[in-house]
C-alpha cells in the first residue's frame, strides 16, 4: 500500500480523498494555491505545500509543480480528484514517467475516453449502444446533409475535443444545418484547439442516466448502479440520484452487464462512468467518464461502499474482493450541488462565510470544505457543498431533503438552497418526472 | 490662575511616615482634598482610560498573500523545488549575510524535476538574513531571504 498520498485538487474533493487516505492510514500531501492556505483540507493536512498563485494555470493545472511537490515530499501516488488534471493524459504519463502511481484509469484509457469519437467507435465495437449518428468525424456540409437526412432532423452537432455539454451546436431543420455546423467547427477550434466534429440525433426528452463502474486491473470489473443526472442548468448538474426513479431494477441490471461485458474486454482499470441518454425505453451512450465524479455520494450511500478508498486499493494493485452479485442497493439517495451564487440570477458570490450550521441527524450527509470565518475565493469553481440524504424510499428521501435544506445555513454568501427548497416542493420532481430540458424551464418559470 | 491648595507640612510629615516605614506610597483623601506622597523613582504610569475603541470593520481580502505577513525585501520562492545555496556541493555558497549584491545577481538555486533554475537578486542591496538551508525543500511563496 502506498506510504504517502499526494492529492492534486481543491475543495470538498480534496477533503474527501483525504479523509478516505486517513480511513486506511496513508498521510497524504495537500497541494494548495496561495489563495487556498487557509482552506480546510490544508488545515487538515498531514503535509502540506505552496504550489502556486491562485490562477488555477499556475497552481492546480501546474504539471511540473504539481510533479515537483511529489518529489520533495516523497509521494508515491497522486489522487487527481476530479475536473483540473484528472483527465489529462499527458498529466497521467508525467506522473508514471516519474516513477509515481496515478490513481485512476490508465494514460491510453484516458486519452481514448476524452476524444469523444474515439469513445464512441471504441463503445460500438463493444457492444454498447449508441445515439444513432454519423459514426465518425463529419468533415464537410455534404457530409453533414447526408447523416442528417439518414439518422432524421432535428441533429446535433458535436466537437469531438469537448464533452461535458460543451461544444454542441442544434440544427432544427435542414435550412440551419449549415449554420449550426460552421458554427460549431468554428467554436471547437476556439475552444479546444481542434474543429473536429461529429453528430448525433438530437433527442428531445431524454432523461441523463450514468453507471458507474470500477475495475481492478486484474480481469474483474463491477457496476454499482446508475444515477440520474437530468436536472441540469447550462449542461451543469443540479441534483442527482441514485437510482433513477425511472429505472427498474431489471433495466438496471441489464444496462450494467451491457456495460461491465465492454469494459472487461477493453482492459479498463480503476473507477468510471458511462454517461446515456435514456429516451423511449432506449439507453443511448454519449460519453465515458474516466474519473471520480462529482455526485459519487449518492452511489456510496445505496450501495454502501467508499468509492475514493476502491480507487486507492485497486490502484496499490488490490484486487476486488467482492463479485457484482454481492453488491446490493439499498434505499435512495439524492444530492444536491449547493454553489455559491445567488439562487434565481446565478452570479457568483464569492466572499466570508460569517456562519455556518451544517445538517445532520439519521441519513445526512456533509461533503464540504467550507467552514465559519472561511473566504470562498474567486478563482476557482463556485460548488461549496453537496447535501446528500439516503432513506428507505425515494418519498422518504424527499422528505428528509426537505429537512436537511431547511436546517442547513450558510451566512455571508448567497447560495442556490433557496433554488433547491424551490425543486423540492415541485410535484413534477415530486413524481420524478423529469428530463434533461426540465430544470432550465423550471428556472425560467420560476 | 486658580490657587490650589496645599499643605506643605502634612507633606513632609507624610514623606517621613514613607522613610520610617519603608512603604512607597500613601495617599490620603478628605472630602475633595487628596493628597498623595510616592517615594522616588520613576512612578508607574497612569494607564489611560481609553473610549472603548470601536471593532475595525471586517475586511474581505482575498485571503492571506504572502506580501501581508512577510517583511520587506524578503525574497519569495516563485516555485516549488529543492533549494541549493551553492552552485554545486562543496563550493561556496552563492551569498552570505551581509553581503551587498547587485540586480540580477544570483543568489540560490532551486531545482524541480532536475532542472536547476537560478533566483536572481529583483534589486540591488544588502542579504541581511537567509531563511533556507542547502538542500532542503520550498514551496511557493516561502521567504527565502531578506535583501534590504
Amino acid at each position: 500500500m502506498f506510504q504517502k498520498i499526494l492529492i492534486a485538487n481543491r475543495g470538498e474533493i480534496a477533503l474527501r480523498i483525504q479523509r478516505a487516505c486517513r480511513e486506511l492510514g496513508i498521510p497524504s500531501v495537500a497541494v494548495h494555491s496561495t489563495a487556498d492556505a487557509d482552506a480546510m483540507h490544508v488545515r487538515l493536512a498531514d503535509e502540506s505545500v505552496c504550489i502556486g498563485p491562485p490562477p488555477a494555470k499556475d497552481s492546480y493545472l501546474n504539471i511540473p509543480a504539481i510533479l515537483s511537490a511529489a518529489l520533495v515530499t516523497g509521494a508515491e501516488a497522486i489522487h487527481p480528484g476530479y475536473g483540473f488534471l484528472a483527465e489529462n493524459p499527458r498529466f497521467a504519463e508525467m506522473v508514471e514517467a516519474h516513477g509515481l502511481t496515478f490513481i485512476g484509469p490508465s494514460p491510453a484509457h484516458i486519452r481514448m475516453m476524452g476524444d469523444k469519437i474515439a469513445a464512441k467507435e471504441a463503445m460500438a465495437k463493444l457492444g454498447v449502444p449508441l445515439v444513432p449518428g454519423s459514426n465518425g468525424a463529419v468533415l464537410d456540409i455534404a457530409r453533414a446533409r447526408d447523416v442528417a437526412t439518414q439518422i432524421g432532423y432535428p441533429v446535433v452537432i458535436k466537437a469531438s475535443a469537448g464533452g461535458g455539454g460543451r461544444g454542441m451546436k442544434v440544427a432544427q431543420t435542414a435550412a440551419s444545418l449549415e449554420e449550426a455546423f460552421g458554427i460549431a467547427r468554428t467554436e471547437a477550434r476556439a475552444a479546444f484547439g481542434n474543429d473536429a466534429v461529429y453528430m448525433e440525433k438530437y433527442l428531445d426528452h431524454p432523461r441523463h442516466i450514468e453507471l458507474q463502474v470500477m475495475a481492478d486491473g486484474h480481469g474483474k470489473v463491477v457496476h454499482f448502479g446508475e444515477r440520474d443526472c437530468s436536472l441540469q442548468r447550462r449542461h451543469q448538474k443540479l441534483l442527482e440520484e441514485a437510482g433513477s426513479p425511472a429505472l427498474s431494477a431489471g433495466a438496471r441490471d441489464k444496462l450494467g452487464a451491457t456495460a461491465t461485458a465492454a469494459l472487461t474486454k477493453l482492459g479498463y482499470r480503476n473507477a468510471g462512468t458511462l454517461e446515456f441518454l435514456y429516451q423511449d425505453g432506449q439507453f443511448a451512450f454519449i460519453e465515458m467518464n474516466t474519473r471520480l465524479q462529482v455526485e459519487h455520494p449518492v452511489t456510496e450511500m445505496v450501495c454502501g461502499i467508499d468509492l475514493v478508498r476502491e480507487q486507492i486499493r485497486i490502484a496499490a494493485g488490490a484486487e476486488l474482493d467482492y463479485t457484482q452479485r454481492q453488491i446490493s442497493f439499498s434505499g435512495h439517495a439524492i444530492e444536491c450541488r449547493i454553489t455559491a451564487e445567488d439562487p434565481t440570477t446565478f452570479v457568483p458570490t464569492p466572499g466570508r462565510v460569517t456562519a455556518f450550521h451544517a445538517p445532520g441527524g439519521l441519513g445526512v450527509r456533509i461533503d464540504s470544505a467550507l467552514y465559519a470565518g472561511y473566504f470562498v475565493p474567486p478563482y476557482y469553481d463556485s460548488l461549496v457543498a453537496k447535501l446528500i440524504v439516503h432513506a428507505p424510499t425515494r418519498a422518504d428521501a424527499i422528505s428528509r431533503l426537505r429537512r436537511a435544506l431547511d436546517e442547513f445555513a450558510i451566512v455571508g454568501i448567497q447560495t442556490t438552497i433557496p433554488l433547491h427548497q424551490r425543486i423540492v416542493e415541485d410535484p413534477e420532481f415530486q413524481r420524478g418526472e423529469y428530463t434533461i430540458h426540465w430544470l432550465e424551464r423550471f428556472v425560467a418559470a420560476n | 490662575m486658580t490657587r490650589i491648595p496645599f499643605d506643605p507640612d502634612a507633606i513632609r510629615a507624610l514623606a517621613a511616615v514613607l522613610n520610617e516605614t519603608g512603604l512607597t506610597e500613601i495617599e490620603i483623601a478628605e472630602k475633595d482634598s487628596r493628597i498623595r506622597v510616592v517615594r522616588g523613582g520613576a512612578s508607574p504610569a497612569l494607564a489611560a482610560v481609553a473610549a472603548p475603541a470601536l471593532a475595525p470593520p471586517v475586511v474581505i481580502s482575498p485571503g492571506p498573500s504572502p506580501e501581508e505577513d512577510t517583511p520587506p525585501g524578503a525574497v519569495l520562492s516563485p516555485m516549488v523545488g529543492v533549494a541549493y545555496l551553492a552552485p554545486e556541493p562543496g563550493a561556496l555558497p552563492f551569498i552570505t549575510v551581509g553581503q551587498s549584491v547587485t540586480a540580477g545577481q544570483t543568489l540560490l538555486l532551486i531545482e524541480a524535476m532536475k532542472t536547476f533554475n537560478q533566483i536572481k537578486a529583483p534589486k540591488s542591496g544588502t542579504v541581511t538574513r537567509i531563511m533556507v538551508t542547502n538542500s532542503t525543500p520550498v514551496e511557493y511563496g516561502e521567504v527565502l531571504l531578506i535583501l534590504e
